[in-house]
């Protein structure tokens, strides 16, 4: 539990540090974008801090790499 | 905004000569001596010779529209669509990369310094003075490289004048009995990590280089400066640890700085050499962190790239992580998919451009210059 206060106590200080700026130029894309990034970002650590599985980027590449990769490797 | 930064050719220079060394100072020596055994030095200047090529193909792409970036150069050249699907997928291998070399750094200071550590604190740690340094822009880290160069350099001279007592020729001996065929074979890792994912530099080669015309040679002699300090240094680890040692450990060139003893008196400084990699990994990662960052900004056409570095880094620094279980997943990731998903982006796709180019080029001509 102390984990996930910690990371949204962070996302808590990063909204505070970059959004008044955002705001202020009116940049509603880079607002959105920034927005999508932090969730995402805030989700993964939680997921890491409880321990639960995340799913590996590196298995999707291999999957995809793999017949390739048995094509020129005999 | 984010095309105003301006380097010069020098410390462009500076940039890819630390990039091609960081992480191969690590690893390289013992994927080479795996193969090779004791010839993995001649291993060394074939595969540097044959990336000089590879780094030609990406400066013959950056000549064609020097005012744009690798991102915004796909878009020119492939079209709007396909563009911006191939430029996400150099994004998605940049990004990978960069918290790929999180691990590295967070594996290497918790293996040998700082064993009681948790991995989760180190990586975290680098990830933060990362993100500070793309925050502070293009500028701030090549004049931070040029700083550091000379501590590397000034470092990488006592190593080596250190070592030299320890070098054993038997251990070199015989000469090319590996035989053109593994020599060869071997090369690709070695290309693959110096000279192929070289190009994640042309997110600011031709754009933010001063000089252009200067830049092409910087690059060559950068990356020529960088071959030949890993060739130095599996030499090194090969000729001081024997092929069998060399091949044996994650850290060769930690293990060499670990031997260096004079007079048994000047010993045991490998806590100061790691100096060495950690100048070079923050580089490398910062580089790659870099151009992911920025290509996310140029295929969504953002006006500004810095609201994304500090989410993008929180999510680096989980990916470090989790991405590779442990080292035996990641040297075996390495060997099967992450040299083909390399070859793909920094050989196959450079080629695709220069064939596309080719078919479009009065086109491509006729349309108004634009940034």
């Amino acid at each position: 539990m102390l984990k996930v206060i910690g990371i949204l106590l962070i996302a808590a200080a990063i909204l505070w540090k970059e959004v008044p700026p955002l705001l202020e130029k009116k940049d509603k894309k880079e607002l959105v974008v920034f927005s999508i990034l932090l969730t995402i970002g805030v989700g993964l650590s939680m997921a890491l801090g409880l321990g639960k599985p995340i799913p590996n980027p590196l298995d999707f590449l291999t999957f995809v790499f793999k017949p390739i990769h048995d094509v020129f490797v005999r | 905004m984010m095309q105003n930064a301006k380097i010069s050719t020098y410390q462009f220079l500076i940039l890819v000569t630390l990039f091609t060394i960081g992480t191969s100072i690590l690893i390289v020596p013992s994927g080479l001596a795996a193969k090779a055994k004791h010839d993995a030095w001649i291993v060394a200047i074939v595969g540097m010779v044959i990336g000089l090529v590879v780094i030609g193909l990406f400066c013959l792409i950056a000549q064609w529209f020097p005012h744009l970036t690798f991102i915004q150069m796909n878009e020119m050249i492939l079209g709007k669509w396909l563009g911006k699907g191939v430029s996400l997928l150099f994004v998605f291998m940049s990004f990978i990369y960069a918290s790929s070399l999180l691990f590295y750094s967070g594996t290497f200071l918790n293996t040998h310094l700082l064993p009681n550590t948790p991995m989760a604190s180190l990586n975290i740690l680098m990830a933060i003075i990362i993100v500070m340094g793309v925050h502070l822009g293009l500028e701030t880290i090549a004049r931070s490289a040029e700083i550091f160069i000379l501590v590397f350099f000034v470092l990488f001279f006592f190593l080596v004048l250190f070592i030299s007592p320890e070098v054993k020729f038997e251990n070199v001996q015989p000469i090319f009995e590996a035989g053109t065929k593994t020599v060869i074979q071997s090369t690709f890792p070695f290309i693959e990590v110096t000279s192929v994912n070289a190009i994640v530099l042309l997110m600011f080669f031709p754009v933010n280089v001063n000089n252009r015309k200067q830049a092409s040679k910087s690059f060559f002699i950068g990356y020529i400066i960088g071959g030949i300090v890993i060739i130095i240094f599996t030499f090194l680890s090969v000729s001081v640890l024997g092929a069998y040692s060399t091949a044996a450990e994650v850290f060769p060139s930690y293990e060499l700085a670990k031997r260096i003893n004079i007079g048994d008196f000047i010993q045991r400084i490998e806590a100061l050499m790691a100096g060495l990699w950690i100048i070079a990994l923050y580089f490398k990662t910062t580089i790659y962190f870099y151009a992911s960052v920025l290509g996310i900004a140029q295929i969504l056409n953002l006006k500004d790239y810095r609201p994304l570095i500090v989410p993008l880094g929180m999510i680096a620094a989980v990916l470090s992580l989790v991405i590779y279980p442990n080292v035996v997943y990641q040297q075996n990731w390495n060997q099967t998919t992450g040299i083909f998903l390399s070859f793909s982006i920094g050989v196959f796709l450079p080629l695709l451009l220069v064939a596309v180019y080719a078919i479009r080029k009065k086109q491509l001509k006729k349309a108004p210059e634009s940034s």
